[in-house]
């Protein structure tokens, strides 16, 4: 068996260049692997004496969209700080492709291939869009394709084009929340981990940022998404996980959650009044 | 007259404004007032007079001059700031004025307390345009201040790592999303920082042709003025606010008092910041 | 006691002054000044001036050191209010060297030269030229320093100053009157330098511009910032440390202040909050944005 390998890079599919059919080949048969990209076990973390996540245990296989849904304060943010090392987590494993991140400072994690979307898109305000771009591919050895990417997200995304030399401060927010995103991808990340991408933006851009995400799910990009917009998210992803108060209190399929009755009362917003008649 | 001391000027400005781009970047990136900064400039005049001195040629001497003030400011980072990062900013304020006791204390010991001239005696012509005779030497000086200045913008403008420092001024944890590591850029910024600092100091000490243990502390202190003059964390700031702190304190000297020279910088400075209190030009990490 | 223990214990007091109050400004109100031996300087010339020139009594002296110094420190309170924490850092850091330029070319002041001949104080017939009862005195002005002091802390307007320190749009939103209170605050501070400045004339009777320099001022911050900002006891002990640690260190001679420089370095390394602070301070300003 293929197992054992470790999988390719995500370079064949980056953005869906240069070849597609590879790309679905590699996703099928990561499918059929139910390679395991991430795992969490009992992860505790917290900020100074506050334990704000006590045990919390996730998988996300390889090709996958995991959402991780949860009110205010139910840890889903620390969850993702304590991934990507911004918070080292007080206990528990954290497992990115075999290598174990619980000890490492976050600017070695994203060299391991996991980029995160920090929450309220964190853009560098007075760079460029394309510094903030460049910035993405920072710790790449290759520079030269990264600078092929580049060219290559500026034509997909020819707003970033036209705002090259703009401060990335000036983008609207919608349109930050497009840099951010393109700014991880430029890492050429196995995962990519969102921070609530749909907050604080207009209707219409978050169809256009979950238009993006719909696209990169297609390309077999390996999501883990992070949101209090659970309708939007449970429609893209393929499993879900609830986080209250720290805890995982349920996991499935995005469509289990969708018509489980109690997620449809405190996160889709249906049905609560017949439980208050 | 007048442009005989506004060329004086600049001349002292350009140099007030080298250092400061050093106090502006360590402030831009970690916060903190790097109070030892004018005995880096002292540190790096006195390497370059001994290097001269032991028969080093010109060029060698002040590459040398300007290295070993860019790693003693690195070893300062090393062992005064980054055991403080996380404290209370005066706390990092006091461990940098003991730093500064320290190598003033340490350059008095090794140099002695007397001036020393510059090895090298410069033969320099004094051309005239336009009835106005200007020195090559301040031309020199302010030639080469103005190439140090494009040459750092140029780096922090266009290069991989001088985007990475600004990420990191802007926002540390984002930065180390990228894959940036804080505590090497903060190395590289006290390296660069201090390398200006210590080539502003051989040349104020070719200017004044002296060298002594105290000689960083009116500059240290005026560059640091002119970095908040201009808006702390801009590095276009922190030259116009040098240029302008030594034209008017030349400008001043001459026409008002030569006993309140030191104090006119200052007064200007508060004055500024009374009307402007985010500076000049407000900025942090462009 | 030795002529030259007493010798210490009277500076040592006047600086335990010049830091409780240094201490009020950045432990108390959260604001930092890098000048505050101008204020020292100010109620030491103004007190001697008047002593010799108008042939004021000591109290009166002092009581207008006091005033003048009181009013110099209300006045740079008022336009800093609008000022950040490393602006006003920077404007007093040029108030203190403005102010020691006026020292040195004044004519009145004496100049490089200074003024020499400042009658040792005589309050209601007695004198107190002795080393021993000087001491006494500013004993007694420490006390009160400290009474003073803790009183404020531990009142109503203490609390409304913590406030200020540790988040001013809070305090603002409390309704504490910000503006107002830092001004007070500033006024007294310069107040107290004032009369640690009186005393220290009058102790020394010879006084030069060098005493009141940039140095004096970073001494001040040293002390408070050792000692552990916003604590009263650890102004109490920064300052007698900086004013014994020297003296120990003399007999190291030119490596004297090698070693001093140095062990600050070491201490702040050690104990970042000081040697009584609690380390409460330190949330304010990692967290920049």
């Amino acid at each position: 068996m293929e197992r054992a390998s470790v999988p390719a890079p995500t370079r064949y599919y980056f953005l869906g260049f240069p070849n597609e059919s590879l790309n679905e080949k590699r996703k099928t048969r990561q499918q059929n692997q139910n390679f395991t990209v991430l795992t969490l076990k009992s992860v505790q973390a917290g900020y100074g004496k506050l334990m704000v996540l006590k045990g919390v245990s996730l998988h996300v296989r390889a090709g996958e969209v995991v959402t991780l849904i949860g009110g205010n304060g139910a840890g889903k943010s620390t969850t993702l700080r304590a991934i990507s090392g911004l918070l080292p987590p007080f206990r528990g494993v954290v497992e990115f492709n075999g290598a174990d991140l619980t000890r490492l400072p976050p600017e070695r994690i994203v060299t391991l291939g996991l980029a995160l979307v920090p929450e309220g898109r964190r853009v560098f305000a007075t760079l460029s869009v394309t510094a903030n771009l460049e910035l993405g591919a920072f710790h790449r050895r290759d520079q030269k394709q990264a600078r092929k990417d580049l060219e290559e997200i500026q034509e997909r995304f020819p707003l970033l084009k036209e705002r090259a030399s703009q401060p990335a401060g000036t983008l609207s927010g919608g349109e930050q929340q497009i840099l951010a995103i393109c700014r991880a991808l430029m890492s050429r990340p196995r995962l990519l981990m969102l921070d609530e991408p749909s907050m604080g933006l207009a209707p219409l851009m978050v169809s256009r940022v979950y238009d993006i995400l719909r696209e990169l799910k297609e390309e077999g990009t390996t999501l883990l998404l992070i949101e209090q917009n659970a309708r939007a998210a449970l429609k893209l992803a393929d499993r879900g996980y609830v986080l209250e108060t720290g805890r995982i209190i349920l996991d499935g399929s995005a469509a289990e959650l969708r018509d489980d009755p109690e997620v449809q009362r405190a996160y889709l917003g249906k049905g609560y009044r017949e439980v208050w008649e | 007259m007048f442009l005989q001391q506004l060329l004086n000027g600049l001349t002292a400005g350009a140099v007030y404004a080298l250092i400061a781009l050093g106090y502006t970047m360590i402030y831009g990136i970690l916060g903190l007032i790097n109070f030892a900064q004018g005995e880096i400039y002292m540190f790096g005049a006195f390497v370059a007079v001994l290097l001269l001195g032991a028969g080093v040629n010109f060029f060698l001497a002040f590459i040398g001059g300007m290295g070993a003030a860019a790693l003693l400011g690195v070893a300062l980072e090393r062992v005064a700031f980054r055991p403080l990062r996380g404290s209370h900013p005066l706390v990092p304020l006091i461990s940098a004025i003991g730093a500064s006791i320290f190598l003033q204390s340490l350059a008095l010991l090794l140099f002695g307390p007397n001036d020393r001239p510059f090895p090298i005696q410069f033969t320099f012509s004094t051309i005239t345009i336009a009835g106005l005779p200007l020195s090559s030497l301040q031309g020199a000086i302010l030639l080469a201040a103005l190439g140090f200045m494009a040459l750092l913008v140029v780096f922090v403008r266009y290069t991989r790592y001088g985007k990475a420092i600004v990420a990191c001024a802007l926002d540390r944890d984002t930065a180390r999303l990228m894959g940036v590591n804080v505590d090497r850029m903060v190395a590289l910024t006290f390296l660069i920082g201090s390398a200006l600092s210590g080539a502003a100091g051989i040349m104020m000490a070719i200017y004044y042709n002296a060298t002594y243990p105290r000689m960083g502390l009116l500059p240290g202190l005026k560059a640091f003025s002119a970095a908040i003059l201009g808006g702390v964390g801009s590095i276009p700031g922190a030259i116009l606010g040098g240029l302008l702190l030594g034209v008017a304190e030349s400008l001043g000297a001459a026409y008002f008092s030569s006993g309140y020279k030191d104090a006119i910088a200052f007064a200007i400075l508060i004055l500024v910041l009374l009307f402007r209190p985010q500076g000049i030009l407000k900025g942090r990490g462009d | 006691m030795s002529a030259y223990l007493l010798h210490l214990a009277i500076l040592g007091g006047i600086y335990v002054i010049l830091a409780i109050s240094l201490n009020l400004i950045i432990g108390y109100a959260g604001q930092v000044s890098l000048g505050h031996a101008a204020f020292f300087g100010i109620g030491a010339y103004v007190s001697a001036l008047t002593s010799l020139h108008l042939n004021f009594p000591f109290p009166l002296a002092a009581l207008s050191a006091i005033l003048f110094s009181g009013g110099c420190g209300f006045l740079l309170g008022l336009p800093t209010l609008r000022l950040k924490e490393d602006y006003l850092a920077i404007v007093t850091l040029g108030f203190g060297v403005i102010v020691d330029l006026v020292f040195l070319n004044l004519e009145i002041t004496g100049g490089p030269d200074g003024l020499a001949g400042i009658a040792p104080p005589r309050i209601l017939g007695v004198s107190f030229r002795a080393p021993g009862m000087y001491l006494l005195l500013v004993l007694l002005a420490v006390i009160l320093t400290l009474i003073l002091t803790y009183r404020l802390v531990n009142s109503y307007h203490g609390r409304a100053l913590r406030a200020i320190r540790d988040h001013e749009v809070t305090a603002q939103v409390m309704g504490i009157n910000t503006p107002a209170y830092k001004v007070a605050i500033f006024t007294l501070a310069a107040a107290l330098a004032g009369m640690a400045g009186s005393l220290y004339a009058h102790y020394i009777t010879f006084i030069n511009p060098e005493s009141f320099g940039l140095h004096t001022s970073i001494l001040a911050l040293c002390m408070v910032v050792l000692g552990g900002m916003g604590s009263i006891a650890g102004a109490v002990v920064g300052a007698l440390a900086l004013t014994v640690l020297p003296e120990m260190l003399r007999q190291f001679k030119a490596y004297q202040d090698l070693i001093y420089g140095g062990l600050l370095v070491a201490l702040l390394i050690w104990r970042p909050e000081g040697l009584l602070g609690k380390g409460k301070l330190s949330l304010k300003f990692i967290s920049r944005e």
